[in-house]
């Protein structure tokens, strides 16, 4: 059976935040609302300062804390690994927000976070949140899937693509936008990074890139000590992806 | 069966029940339109971190007093201990009254509540806490009302039917147990992980029953001491007050253990109990609302004072929404997954709805319990 995982190589990301960009137009997010952000973390004081950033999608847990505390089972994970919403389900209790260990899920009836509030600009019908003036054609959208405009009242988060993964060819390995056959079905945020620091892949596929990388450079998962089973892996030259906490963090 | 004559008292709404009523509809319909006008944006969570704001907070304290009050009416009604009859009937009456008044709150809170009451039935989520709150507070409303019904044809406390008090006390204890472990499992956020919490909800859930019992005692009587017969001031002059006593000074244990434990560790997240004690409010609830009232319960001779009874019952009912508040907000100001975009810790404060949500809570719980004192017109048990 495949299961879908992603591998991103920290010695190749740039921050560039194409691959931020590029989720947020592909599953019409409010600007300061993506699903995929890179996160910036600053250490020290000048002269002596580290600046280190990660892009952090869903981890698309294997263990999803997310999917154990929905009440409803608006959460739900799919055969092939991806962890999605059901938004005729969801009640937006947050619980779900509460409980997931990397901070990937949205509500977006919230304050704006940037003015002017975009969903008075371009208002909604009421099953959509808000009418963006770029959104994907109607067809592609799947309210059980959480794909598509959000509606009001219920949560979201990163789908790894669904609409565009569950289409692939079946027993591919690896996602490509190199290979014209594939290009079609890889995530949009893998598509267009620059460095090509995004890789999209079958785990369950001993011979898939993604499983080459995580083997050959020692991938590693974020906060394994949750047991959520990140199905993303970060490749950081051998040691742990830098996330520094508060407590770690160089104070001179 | 002791059950009184079915004939139904004529209904005199107290003035009471008329100012309650009065107030909550002006606040209800206040707070619809900030809700109507402002939608969600009106509550101050966000994406960032502290997705559960007042109103969980304010829910989730009225049903942790509505469980303490049937353990409380438990006494009696389960354990057949007879010499707490007197407290039994105002005991389930204000456990319905603040379980509706937490309930209307979450039903404002939440985006789609009424989804709520098929979805999570029928969907035999088991693995998550709140899939179980929801199918035994459903359970624990409808025994509740039964009970209600019960007292309000006038039937005694030793009639009433035993399954039913047993029902109603296994609800709530799972209620609170459960309540708890919806904090307590998370472990990355480590201000509520912990295989203790239940029991400490457990703690404050009953504690809270009893200074509601023993504040709307006296309220109903229009705070004259002396209309209050005679049997019940002894109840909360003796065992009642050390029941109080004895719950406050787990309570203040828990906390104090807690936060020694929090602020010795290094552990990532935990530095949420530097800030938690550099607040006013962490001190407020504790020595207002813990040391300050244990002393006037655990004292006989002020115990037996019924304005210091009132006093104490006030301190402490404050002091545990302020230790709520606390607990479910300050758990999550600091994000487990931050970057630059998440200032540390997080802040919070109410909004004007969020408060108003509590305000309709608060007057919607009062309206409904002096409709129940004057549905019976019975004003002692
Ligand atoms: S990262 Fe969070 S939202 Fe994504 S699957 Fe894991 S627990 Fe769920
Ligand atoms: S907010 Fe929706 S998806 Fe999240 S736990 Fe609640 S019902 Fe489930
Ligand atoms: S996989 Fe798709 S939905 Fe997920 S972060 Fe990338 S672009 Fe966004």
């Amino acid at each position: 059976m495949t299961k879908w995982g992603m591998v991103i190589d920290l010695d190749k990301c740039t921050g560039c935040q194409a691959c931020t960009t590029a989720c947020a137009m592909e599953n019409s997010r409010l600007p300061g609302e993506s699903w995929q952000d890179v996160l910036f973390y600053h250490e020290g004081t000048y002269p002596n300062v580290k600046l280190s950033w990660l892009p952090r999608p869903c981890m698309q847990c294997e263990n999803p804390s997310c999917v154990a505390v929905c009440p409803t089972k608006a959460t739900w994970k799919t055969e092939d690994g991806v962890v999605l919403v059901d938004w005729d389900k969801c009640i937006g209790c947050k619980y779900c927000m509460i409980a997931c260990p990397y901070g990937v899920r949205f509500y977006m009836d919230e304050k704006p976070v940037v003015q002017p509030d975009l969903r008075e600009v371009f208002p909604g019908d009421g099953n959509r949140i808000w009418n963006p003036p770029y959104k994907m054609p109607d067809h592609l959208e799947d309210r059980k899937r959480g794909i598509g405009v959000q509606p009001p009242g219920v949560v979201s988060k990163c789908t790894f693509c669904y609409h565009k993964i569950s289409k692939a060819p079946k027993g591919v390995a690896d996602l490509d936008e190199d290979n014209p056959e594939t290009r079609e079905y890889t995530p949009a945020c893998v598509r267009v990074c620059p460095p090509k620091a995004r890789y999209f892949g079958d785990l369950d596929n001993p011979d898939s890139k993604v499983n080459q990388l995580i083997a050959d450079k020692r991938g590693v998962r974020l906060k394994e000590e949750t047991g959520n089973k990140p199905q993303v892996y970060y490749l950081s030259g051998g040691g742990a992806p830098v996330v520094p906490g508060e407590r770690s963090q160089r104070t001179s | 069966m002791a059950t009184a004559a079915l004939a139904r008292p004529a209904f005199k709404p107290s003035p009471y029940l008329v100012g309650a009523g009065a107030l909550f509809v002006v606040a209800f319909v206040y707070a619809m339109y900030l809700k109507l006008t402002l939608g969600h944006a009106g509550f101050n969570t966000t994406n960032y971190g502290v997705f559960w704001g007042l109103p969980i907070v304010a829910y989730d304290y009225f049903l942790l007093t509505s469980t303490g009050l049937t353990l409380l009416a438990s006494l009696p009604l389960t354990l057949g201990l007879r010499q707490f009859d007197p407290i039994a009937k105002r005991c389930i009456w204000l456990a319905l009254a603040a379980l509706v008044g937490g309930v209307a709150i979450l039903f404002m809170e939440l985006a789609h509540p009424f989804r709520a009451l098929w979805a999570a039935p029928l969907n035999f989520q088991t693995a998550s806490p709140l899939f179980w709150k929801i199918l035994c507070v459903g359970a624990y409303t409808i025994v509740l009302v039964l009970l209600a019904l019960t007292f309000a044809r006038g039937t005694a406390p030793a009639a009433v039917p035993k399954p039913l008090a047993l029902l109603a006390t296994v609800l709530a204890l799972a209620i609170t147990l459960i309540a708890g472990s919806v904090y307590s499992m998370m472990i990355f956020r480590p201000f509520w992980y912990g295989g203790e919490l239940p029991v400490a909800f457990l703690i404050e859930s009953f504690m809270g029953g009893i200074v509601f019992f023993v504040f709307f005692t006296y309220l109903i009587h229009g705070f004259s001491v002396d209309s209050v017969p005679q049997s019940t001031r002894e109840l909360l002059a003796g065992s009642v007050g050390t029941f109080v006593a004895a719950a406050i000074f787990l309570h203040i244990l828990f906390a104090v253990v807690r936060t020694v434990a929090g602020l010795w560790s290094y552990g990532e997240g935990l530095q949420v109990w530097r800030y938690t004690v550099d607040q006013p409010l962490y001190w407020a609830a504790l020595i207002g609302g813990g040391i300050v009232p244990l002393v006037i319960f655990a004292l006989p001779a002020l115990r037996a004072q019924p304005w210091l009874q009132i006093l104490g019952a006030v301190l402490v009912a404050l002091g545990l929404l302020a230790s709520r508040y606390e607990f479910v907000i300050n758990g999550q100001l600091l994000p487990p997954f931050k970057g630059s975009w998440a200032p540390s810790p997080l802040s919070y404060e109410p909004s004007q709805l969020e408060w108003m949500l509590l305000i309709v809570g608060v007057l919607l719980a009062n309206t409904v319990y002096a409709a129940l004192e004057s549905w019976s017109s019975t004003k002692e048990s």
